[in-house]
């Protein structure tokens, strides 16, 4: 092989690596890694295009599910945001509730963060064991909303469910157990000499590359850079309920495993404060219909990194404009310029390591490169464009 | 007619390939009860080889389609002749001669090689780069393997596995006097067999199924059976030369599943390795130990 041929491996759009479709290449020698390139946009799903034919309320259930693991993320950005735009007050016990479930939300991903990353480094039995635990929360999470996963329980201005002794007992006792299981896999991610030999020392990012690329999240904790929207600007419940920011030096995978495990510990403490210190009150206040035009943006710290949201009023009951941006772009550059010079099996963990979700992060995006005019093509030429492309024979 | 049906179905043939889907059963069960599952019902492995038997066989563009036909068969032929020679279900091997140790073992490794070039036959990346991996892997772990095995026959002072078995019937367990030799030996088999930690030819997360991904139906039946009849093949050889000896089925049972159990434990409790690391833990430890193992024994010999 010539110096000019390169052997390239493509990852995905199917691969069992992914649970989602993206596609990446990798030019490898060897087993090195010499280059890399993603091609994002599988899963585009239209939902910002979407949301401007939807009213307010209706909207809140279509942005829940972009994305099916911080779906409680997405619902509170969107009502910060709808609730900031109409200059709404949200009860207190209302924010406390959103942010217990906020953080049993974080528990559950971290948990079968865990276990997602395991596998990638073929250590299954921690996999299975991380999944079983997670269970623990998401019984937690159905008995207290009714949902495993897209619990909905945000309305605009409030939210729909409420904790009573009975739950809250349930919970603490959940917590127990979990809180049990999470020193031993801290133990197990900071001591197993096989499992170290794949972590320490991998994918090892710097500050100041962490800084450049904007990377967000525990993926950027991990490399001591101290970013968390919920210390640097508090929402819903946390400027009572204060996390500690949990952070590492190493800024390897190792430090990205143990980043996540200790967040953990601190939303079992935010938990059990809560549900200690839960102030009594009403659960929702006043939201009215339309909205003066207007724009706001909202940040929420999901168990991946920060999510953004932009929304513009227009004096309907329907939004003018969402705009949502969710950490797995932020981190992907990451992943591309930190699989150089790593081997090819260590590829899936790296990728694994900022903990992506790829249909979340799937938004069109237009690219002005100059000298090319915008148009806007109608919904007729653009399907005479689909048919004659597809050759109109169907 | 008697070596004939041997040959065919006791103890060669049928019987080490029903054998070899029971213990693929009681390996996949014992992981799964470890890692928390429930794990998959006793005809599974059976079910599977029946439906992919069934299966059409895809043979892939740009591939040497006769090679791709034969390699399966070539792979299962050659660990079925392995199995005749080691003491299936406790009987004496259907077929014995002085030396047959060294050919067992070279049989057991043409499923490896068939592998491999079944991956470097076909066109695919995934298959090129597994085929690459498993050839690396065959070049680590067999010296260490291969002399692991032979420090029993040294001191039993035969080539032949018959006369092996029977000395270490009469003996103290081998695995008390050359501990090193049979976890070198344990760890060399479940390198073979591609089972974690060295599971890296086969790393799903990175290339997919490794050399056999381009393969289906009759052919990847073909080399699954080949697993699952050198994994009886190499656990039997291993109860036989280690743990005192095989004479009975009763025995066999017992030793084999001993073996399989600590087989499967050990593949519960580790990560997988990547192909570097599987190179440099054998030639940096395993020659080294089984080389110690080998001073320790020539010793005993001068001393006594």
């Amino acid at each position: 092989m010539t110096e000019t041929e390169k052997f390239s491996i493509p990852i995905g759009p199917q691969h069992p690596a992914l649970k989602e479709p993206e596609h990446f290449v990798f030019s490898v020698d060897g087993e090195m890694v010499t280059s890399a390139s993603v091609r994002l946009g599988y899963a585009h799903r239209g939902i910002e295009k979407s949301t401007e034919n939807r009213n307010w309320a209706q909207n809140l259930y279509l942005l829940e599910r972009i994305c099916g693991i911080c779906s409680h993320t997405h619902a509170l950005t969107y009502c910060l945001g709808v609730e900031k735009l109409a200059g709404v007050e949200i009860p207190p016990r209302a924010n406390a509730i959103r942010t217990l479930v906020a953080e049993m939300e974080r528990v559950h991903s971290h948990l079968l963060w865990l276990g997602v990353a395991a596998h990638e480094a073929g250590f299954d039995t921690l996999f299975m064991y991380s999944w079983r635990d997670r269970e623990t929360i998401m019984d937690l999470l159905e008995q207290l909303t009714g949902n495993r996963v897209n619990y909905s329980a945000n309305v605009l201005g409030g939210v729909k469910f409420d904790v009573d002794e009975e739950l809250a007992g349930a919970i603490l006792d959940g917590l127990d157990y979990l809180e049990k299981r999470t020193y031993h896999y801290l133990d197990v991610v900071t001591t197993d000499a096989a499992f170290l030999q794949r972590t320490r020392g991998v994918g090892v990012m710097s500050a100041e590359r962490a800084e450049r690329l904007g990377v967000v999240g525990p993926t950027a904790r991990a490399s001591s850079v101290a970013r968390d929207v919920r210390i640097d600007a508090p929402y819903a419940g946390y400027d009572e309920y204060v996390p500690n920011l949990i952070g590492h030096t190493t800024g390897d995978l190792e430090a990205r495993f143990e980043v996540r495990i200790k967040e953990l510990f601190e939303s079992y403490r935010l938990i059990r404060e809560i549900l200690a210190t839960i102030p009594e009150g009403e659960l929702t206040s006043r939201m009215p219909r339309r909205i003066k035009a207007n724009e706001a943006f909202s940040r929420v710290e999901a168990p991946r990194g920060e999510v953004f949201y932009y929304l513009r009023s227009n004096g309907s009951d329907k939004p003018d404009r969402i705009k949502v941006r969710t950490p797995t772009l932020c981190n992907m550059a990451s992943v591309l310029t930190l699989v150089i010079g790593q081997q090819l099996a260590d590829i899936p963990m790296i990728l694994v390591g900022v903990d992506p979700c790829f249909s979340c992060n799937d938004r069109m995006v237009a690219i002005n490169r100059g000298g090319r005019s915008e148009e806007v093509w109608t919904w007729e030429r653009l399907r005479q464009y689909g048919i004659d492309y597809y050759g109109g024979s169907h | 007619m008697i070596e004939l049906a041997a040959l065919l179905f006791f103890p060669g043939g049928l019987f080490v390939l029903l054998n070899g889907m029971a213990y693929e059963w009681v390996d996949r069960k014992l992981v799964a009860r470890f890692q928390n599952r429930v794990g998959p019902r006793w005809f599974q492995p059976l079910a599977d080889n029946v439906k992919l038997l069934v299966n059409e066989e895809v043979i892939p563009e740009n591939v040497d389609a006769r090679l791709f036909i034969t390699l399966p068969v070539v792979a299962l032929a050659g660990v079925l002749t392995a199995a005749l020679y080691v003491p299936i279900a406790g009987f004496d091997p259907a077929f014995s001669f002085e030396g047959d140790l060294i050919v067992t073992i070279y049989m057991l490794s043409l499923l490896t090689m068939a592998t491999g070039l079944a991956g470097a036959n076909t066109r695919d990346r995934f298959s090129l780069i597994g085929a690459t991996r498993t050839l690396t892997q065959l070049f680590s772990y067999e010296a260490p393997f291969l002399l692991a095995f032979l420090a029993p026959a040294v001191v039993a002072g035969s080539w032949q596995i018959s006369e092996i078995n029977d000395y270490a019937g009469d003996h103290l367990w081998l695995i008390l006097t050359q501990p090193i030799g049979a976890i070198v030996a344990l760890l060399g088999l479940m390198g073979k067999l591609e089972i974690p930690p060295f599971d890296a030819p086969e790393a799903e997360t990175e290339i997919v199924a490794g050399a056999l991904t381009e393969y289906s139906g009759r052919g990847l039946a073909l080399f699954h059976l080949g697993r699952n009849v050198e994994l009886v093949a190499g656990i039997t050889l291993l109860a036989a030369f280690y743990l005192g000896g095989i004479s009975n089925p009763i025995e066999y049972v017992l030793k084999t599943l001993a073996v399989l159990f600590v087989l499967a434990t050990v593949q519960t409790a580790v990560a997988r390795l990547r192909i570097d690391q599987t190179v440099g833990v054998w030639w940096r430890y395993g020659v080294l130990l089984v080389l110690l193992q080998w001073l320790a024994l020539i010793g005993a010999e001068v001393i006594f």
